[in-house]
């Protein structure tokens, strides 16, 4: 518990010491200049500000690197340095950065330059937690996907179409039947989403009216602000039992109120106005003397749409169909509460079938030990899901980022 | 010169039929938005229909006699022994008082004892002991309560429950019903709107009638601190060094591609990142706001990004030579002049970003926030620190209720997906209202 | 069918009092001119005059947008093109249009001259296609350039080269006239030249209308020339006489340079 007992006196003590560094430094070069703040080469402000960061900077740095180097030797079983060390060299670190900024505070010295060296390197910092988060997604899964096919063969896990999950061990953990849910339901929502939010599209930029529009775009945005779970809810409570009682009833396709078709659809609905909203960028983007040139050959509006338009903005809808499908295969709380926990591979779309996500919750909740490969499995077929979607997502930015530069 | 054979007045078959077609087409998209629209009708309309009873709840008003033998044996009114009578020396009180109650009002019923029990909620004793021991000079007199009904009871008075199914259902009965609206009719059984759906924490399988949102709200609440302190300045911060600092080389074009595809990962990643990095790798408490927030933040960051480079790149080079002309350093034409404008911009950015974090789901299961909690979590505590102690959130709380076999709870589901679109609502509100009043055109 | 009331050539489009306006704004003032077939007729006049929106009037581009509105009655062939009986799709396939800047659609060279033909239902089969492009190309003096690789890009031809073919694209429909809005202005002197050259020949087939903001452009190329000013129609009649003895003050004022 020592990170909570350092947490919460260190950032005080620190604080406390930029501040004192701060009306320190300011004070010295104002009894240096006597008063008169003309002879600085900078405002006393700016002393002081240099001061302040050269105390908080290099005790929060750090105090950042003492956390790694305890949390990695904790993890190798070995004590590396006591927190109450810890806690006095972060301080010791944060006083001699005050006091040599004191010390440096002089009529002469630059502190603007210095103390804008200092917010940069904050902003550098700031930015790097993008690539930080990046690595920190990578290494969590593969450590620990690792550790996973050390106890269980990746040909197995790869190729294998049985998921029978066993707490007792000799589990059988094949991805094939998980992906196929993932996929399928997938497909059933992009079949929906594409058309639908394609058209939407098109008749928004190329038909309506402002009026229609002004109406019609902000109720396809309010889909897009709707969070998961309430798609999930929408599925478990109407879509569910709809379909269930008025199609795979009486088709005898099943008696699941769970299935394929319901997370599909009601995914598919969730990604209208993501596919609407891209489409509608990309068709804008295509110049209008595209349109002209087609309508002054006596072409009407759709057969510019469908034969000048569409072909124009081509690749930035292709892009937007990826990102649609990187996110549908991402998508969790739907299939959670849509399409059922039953691995299974199957053409029926009226049944229960499972998803990679919906195992990936399913074996990190509850009770888990993490040395066990059930346990273990969620983090594979995580880094096997985070390659899915990050190939998906490239290729998208990189057509969508081609198709910009075609017309700019 | 020739004139074409058909006058331009006829519309000739080719013509006819490709003007068919047109309006196929314009069909399709107008049918396509309807389809959207319908889909957010019949969406919003499911929701509501089933949610709105979460709002009210069934109360019965009990006089109960609070006797001195049963509930304070040793007659010294000491709170430590007083404690030890526990809520079942609580329920048949609750008991004798309905029995008493539909007695007086002469209403004859074939139920026995426990069925009429069965209408009181398993809650209700644990209140009434409450009550009781938090003013222990009620014991010897009377009290009039009131104290929540059975779930079943509950759903009666809201057409969840209907005769034929309570005929089917082992938890009630018609019989039961019939009493119900015979106490209803005669003023002792009401239902009313229920402030404690919004305060009250969650309560175990068998009552739904008790569940609340306290804990959830409070839980979503301090994410949404954590989130703010933490995103908002790293994102500006980040948003700042890459629109007015980077240099044109690799690392600012990896870093451009990184935030790109980070809002394009799926949020059970940053699940998964959570749990192994913050609760794993640290030792961050589970279920804990702290690691909830620092999640969420990692997943707002793009959005703020990219928000608040927009309202950046929005403000015109103009006013960056005029401050640099007049002698301001780089740093300060940026700090005085840019973000100053900016900030419209990115205020709404971020409140937006807020809203998606306060409905997201998937990656709050991984960190343990579905846990089961009763307990309002303080921000701070010396065993847990800051935001330290175990919490639900809002759609958390949403999944965990949708997972229970009562049909009480869907209901209740329903009902904290209203009070979360509410939130929603608001948010965006106040986004689009401050977009408008700050819209600036250069 | 109106004969010939002029004793050059015959009468093909005839416009009374056509005034367009945009919203409140009004861009044409009480327009009335009698243009012949098989000739080629110049509207010049400073920028904003209204030529253009003048010329978009007549193969009804204006009715793409919304806030348009045009009064007063355009005939071609006799026959009023704003009627409601009209279908401004069947119109536009006998009137074809040039742009200011070349827009080839991102299509193959064939498909982009084949794209009127297609729609309109105008070839048998493949191979009667074929030859309505190439007659098309042909006419457009752009055959021999591009015979060899009539698959590759539209877009990637020259500007000159594309210009040619969207005239050629225009030509494929067989319109009987066509309009052309500044259609060298994007382009280099050489390529303008090309161009002026081919608009000569099409007078033989084609009532061609162009608009250009240059003068010299309109000596050399037409055979009539309107003058537009401030939404009015100055003053109309030959080429010849417009810049040589021209009637209105404005009209000399913009010939020798003095505005526009």
């Amino acid at each position: 518990m020592w990170v909570i007992d350092v947490v919460f006196s260190l950032p005080v003590l620190v604080l406390g010491l930029a501040i004192l560094g701060f009306t320190g430094a300011r004070t010295r070069v104002l009894v240096a200049a006597r008063g008169d703040i003309r002879s600085l080469s900078d405002l006393p402000r700016a002393h002081g500000l240099n001061a302040f960061f050269s105390v908080i900077i290099p005790a929060v740095a750090s105090f950042v690197l003492l956390s790694l180097v305890r949390l990695i030797g904790n993890q190798q079983g070995i004590e590396t340095l006591s927190a109450r060390t810890g806690f006095w060299v972060v301080l010791a670190v944060a006083a001699i950065g005050g006091v040599s900024a004191i010390r440096r505070s002089s009529a002469g010295f630059r502190a603007r330059v210095a103390s804008e060296t200092w917010i940069k390197s904050l902003l550098i910092a700031a930015s790097l937690v993008a690539i930080l988060t990046t690595v920190g997604i990578v290494l969590s899964m593969l450590f620990e996907a690792i550790h996973f096919f050390r106890q269980y063969s990746w040909r197995d896990f790869f190729f294998s179409t049985d998921w029978a999950p066993n707490f007792r061990g000799n589990s059988a953990l094949g991805i094939l039947p998980l992906l196929w849910g993932t996929l399928y339901v997938s497909f059933i929502a992009l079949m929906l989403a594409v058309p639908v939010g394609l058209f939407s599209a098109i008749y928004l930029s190329e038909y309506a009216g402002p009026r229609m529009r002004s109406v019609a775009k902000p109720l396809i945005e309010i889909l897009a602000g709707i969070p998961t779970i309430v798609y999930g809810l929408f599925a478990l409570i109407t879509v569910g039992p709809l379909l269930r009682d008025y199609f795979a009833q009486p088709l005898g396709l099943g008696g699941s109120a769970s299935s394929v078709m319901t997370a599909g659809l009601v995914m598919g609905i969730m990604l209208i106005p993501f596919v609407s909203s891209l489409s509608d960028d990309t068709i804008n983007a295509v110049p209008q003397a595209m349109r002209d040139g087609s309508y002054a050959l006596g072409a009407t509006r759709s057969e510019t749409i469908r034969q000048v338009v569409i072909p124009a903005a081509l690749p930035g809808i292709m892009g937007a169909v990826l990102l649609a499908a990187s996110r549908a295969i991402g998508e969790t709380m739907i299939v959670v509460l849509g399409a059922g926990a039953a691995a299974r591979l199957s053409l029926n779309p009226f049944e229960a079938m499972t998803t990679i996500t919906v195992k990936i919750v399913s074996q990190l909740t509850g009770d888990t030990d993490f040395a066990s490969p059930e346990t273990l499995v969620a983090f594979a077929l995580g880094l096997t899901l985070f390659a899915f979607t990050l190939g998906l997502n490239v290729l998208a930015l990189m057509i969508v980022r081609k198709y910009r530069e075609q017309y700019e | 010169m020739t004139t074409t054979a058909n006058s331009l007045l006829v519309r000739d078959d080719r013509t006819k039929r490709r003007n068919a077609a047109e309006l196929r087409f314009r069909a399709y998209g107008l049918g396509a938005i309807g389809i959207a629209a319908l889909a957010l009708v019949l969406l919003l309309s499911s929701v509501l229909s089933s949610g709105v009873g979460a709002f009210s709840q069934t109360f019965i008003t009990l006089e109960t006699s609070l006797p001195e033998a049963k509930l304070n044996k040793s007659g010294l009114r000491d709170p430590a022994v007083m404690a030890k009578v526990s809520t079942f020396g609580y329920a048949p009180l609750l008991r004798d008082a309905l029995l008493t109650r539909i007695a007086e009002l002469g209403i004859t019923t074939s139920l026995s004892d426990k069925n009429v029990d069965a209408m009181i909620s398993k809650e209700a004793a644990a209140s009434l002991r409450d009550h009781v021991l938090a003013n222990p000079d009620l014991i010897g007199g009377k009290v009039t309560m009131d104290v929540l009904a059975d779930g079943r009871i509950d759903g009666y008075f809201k057409g969840r429950v209907t005769m034929e199914s309570a005929a089917r259902d082992g938890n009630t009965s018609p019989e039961a019903l019939r009493v119900a609206q015979r106490l209803a009719d005669a003023g002792v059984i009401e239902t009313r709107f229920n402030w404690r759906f919004l305060t009250a924490p969650d309560a175990s399988d068998q009552r739904p009638e008790a569940a609340g949102l306290g804990v959830a709200i409070l839980g979503s609440l301090y994410m949404m601190l954590v989130v703010l302190v933490l995103a908002l300045p790293i994102g500006v911060a980040a948003s700042i060094y890459l629109e007015e600092f980077a240099p044109r080389n690799r690392l600012s074009d990896l870093i451009e591609v990184n935030i790109s595809n980070l809002a394009a990962v799926p949020s059970i990643v940053f699940g998964i990142l959570g749990l192994a990095i913050f609760i794993n790798f640290s030792g961050l408490r589970q279920s804990s706001p702290l690691v909830g927030g620092l999640v969420l933040t990692l997943m707002t960051l793009p959005t703020i990004i990219i928000s608040t480079r927009a309202a950046l790149k929005s403000v015109p080079p103009s006013i960056r030579d005029a401050a640099l002309a007049v002698g301001a350093s780089k740093m300060q034409s940026v700090f005085h002049h840019v973000l100053p404008l900016a900030a419209p911009g990115i205020l709404t950015g971020t409140i937006i970003g807020l809203a998606q974090a306060l409905g997201e789901t998937a990656p709050l299961l991984l960190i343990g926030m579905v846990a089961f909690v009763r307990e309002y979590p303080a921000a701070y505590s010396h065993e847990a620190g800051l935001f330290g102690e175990a919490a639900t959130a809002l759609p958390v709380q949403v999944f965990n209720w949708t997972q229970r076999a009562d049909p009480g709870f869907a209901e209740r589901a329903s009902g904290a997906i209203i009070v979360l679109l509410v939130f929603l609502a608001v948010m965006n509100t106040v986004a689009i209202l401050l977009r408008r009043h700050f819209e600036r055109r250069w | 069918m109106t004969e010939s009331i002029s004793t050059m050539a015959q009468l093909k489009i005839s416009a009374r009092n056509v005034e367009v306006h945009y919203g409140d704004t009004i861009a044409i003032k009480d327009v009335s001119v009698d243009i012949p077939a098989n000739s080629v007729t110049a509207f010049i006049g400073p920028s904003g005059c209204g030529k253009s929106t003048f010329l978009r009037c007549l193969n009804r581009m204006n009715d793409t947008i919304n806030i348009c509105r045009v009064t007063g009655d355009i005939l071609i062939d006799g026959q009023d093109i704003y009627d409601h009986n009209v279908d401004p799709v069947q119109l536009r396939a006998m009137v074809g249009m040039v742009f200011q800047k070349p827009n080839p659609f991102p299509k193959s060279i064939y498909d982009n001259v084949a794209y009127g033909p297609k729609i309109h239902g105008l070839a048998r089969n493949k191979a009667d296609l074929g030859d309505i492009v190439e007659d098309a190309l042909r006419k457009a003096a752009l055959w021999n350039e591009v015979k060899d690789r009539l698959g590759s890009p539209g877009t990637g031809l020259s500007g000159g080269q594309q210009q040619r073919l969207c005239i050629a694209r225009a030509i494929a429909t067989s319109p009987e006239v066509l309009l052309m809005d500044e259609p060298c202005s994007a382009l280099d002197p050489i390529a303008t030249a090309q161009i002026e050259e081919l608009i000569d020949t099409l007078r033989q087939n084609y009532c061609v209308v162009i608009v250009t903001h240059s003068m010299h452009q309109a000596a050399r190329i037409s055979q009539k020339t309107a003058f537009f000013h401030l939404g009015n129609l100055v003053e109309y009649g030959d080429t010849d006489q417009i810049f040589t003895t021209p009637h209105d003050t404005r009209t000399e004022s913009y010939i020798t340079g003095r505005i526009g």
